[in-house]
């Protein structure tokens, strides 16, 4: 009787120790997984700046920022190389939507090279006839604004698709001392929705 | 009784070490995927380089694809040997050479302004070096992105930047 007891008890063991190390698995790994999705989504460990959000420092010693960047922005360069401002809201605070024009009014922080790119909400390039994914120094009509819509327009136009929500990067590399010192404060461009 | 609160207890702290792996090496399934992805889908083994055309709504491999850049990558691998990197780059863009290990750290960047010459000819290894031309990597194996920036999109200028793109050599 012992016997079969004592069988019956190591055969419990060989089944519940797997569930149970399954079962914690998949819950650790589910909760951290969300956890850096959220992050993701509200762009923590960043600095903010209005409606734009920047991480400055790449240098990641913290294990949850660097899963965040791995996240939504593996490869990225070191912050002395280049800035990645984020934005998904416009300046009511509002997600931003291909439901809506938009105007990006202002100057770029001071950098050798800048460009606004649109993502999806996925975080990639955004499917257009147009086959326009950014503005930079070199394509921009000055002294006018930038028109982010899903219908043509004839200067300086970024295409938002059929993106139900989107998101816009500001990218400055090799940014003037001065941006560094005063990313909180410095003054960024806005993004105001407008009627169609 | 007392076994519930054993396999509860037992659940919570398995759960809290796979919650803590998790974070940590998330990083590392990124690169993990993306190194797969890649040797899956466009043949590329280490220590080769694959030249990519400017990003489009096509580019999948990687998300925030700047679509102002040439792409030139190579997972690398040092336990054999060093690798040559020799290059004629642009004089009139920015162009940059940086380095990643596979938690997608960048360790090294350089760039056109940084160098003396746009004649690109550096050494990746293990070993210690004082030539301002060698890079002593602090991981085996890692990653490397060369981008050139192509701001005017125009057929002219793209076409000029791809031949030099084409001409980056790895041995």
């Amino acid at each position: 009787m012992t016997g079969i007891n004592l069988l019956s008890n190591k055969m419990k063991n060989n089944i519940i120790i797997p569930i149970l190390v399954l079962l914690s698995i998949i819950i650790g790994g589910y909760t951290a997984i969300k956890k850096i999705n959220s992050s993701t989504q509200n762009n923590e460990f960043s600095i903010k700046n209005g409606n734009w959000k920047v991480n400055p420092n790449m240098d990641l010693k913290d294990s949850y920022q660097r899963a965040y960047i791995s996240r939504i922005g593996v490869f990225a360069l070191d912050e002395k190389e280049a800035l990645y401002f984020l934005s998904s809201k416009d300046n009511d605070g509002n997600p931003l939507r291909s439901d809506f024009d938009y105007q990006i009014i202002g100057t770029p922080p001071k950098g050798r090279y800048w460009s606004y790119t649109l993502y999806g909400e996925d975080y990639f390039l955004v499917k257009n006839d147009a086959n326009i994914y950014t503005i930079n120094k070199e394509n921009l009509t000055k002294d006018k604004p930038i028109m982010v819509s899903s219908t043509k327009k004839d200067i300086n136009w970024l295409p938002s698709g059929n993106e139900t929500k989107f998101h816009i990067t500001l990218r400055v590399y090799n940014p003037d001392e001065s941006v560094y010192k005063n990313l909180e404060s410095l003054e960024l461009p806005t993004i105001k929705k407008i009627e169609k | 009784m007392k076994k519930i609160f054993f396999y509860l207890g037992t659940i919570l702290i398995m759960s809290i070490c796979s919650y803590n792996l998790t974070i940590h090496y998330i990083p590392n399934i990124v690169y993990a995927v993306f190194h797969y992805k890649i040797e899956k889908n466009q043949n590329i083994k280490d220590n080769e380089i694959k030249h990519f055309d400017i990003p489009s709504d096509q580019s999948r491999n990687v998300v925030m694809p700047n679509p102002d850049f040439l792409y030139s990558t190579i997972f690398y691998d040092l336990s054999e040997k060093d690798l040559n990197i020799n290059a004629n780059m642009p004089d009139s863009t920015y162009w940059s050479v940086s380095f990643y290990k596979p938690n997608t750290i960048n360790w090294f960047v350089k760039n056109d302004q940084e160098f003396d010459t746009n004649k690109l000819d550096l050494t990746l290894t293990l070993k210690n070096s004082k030539s301002e031309n060698v890079i002593k990597s602090p991981v085996k194996k890692g990653f490397m992105i060369i981008r050139i920036l192509v701001e005017k999109k125009d057929k002219k200028s793209i076409e000029s930047y791809r031949t030099l793109q084409k001409n980056i050599t790895i041995n």
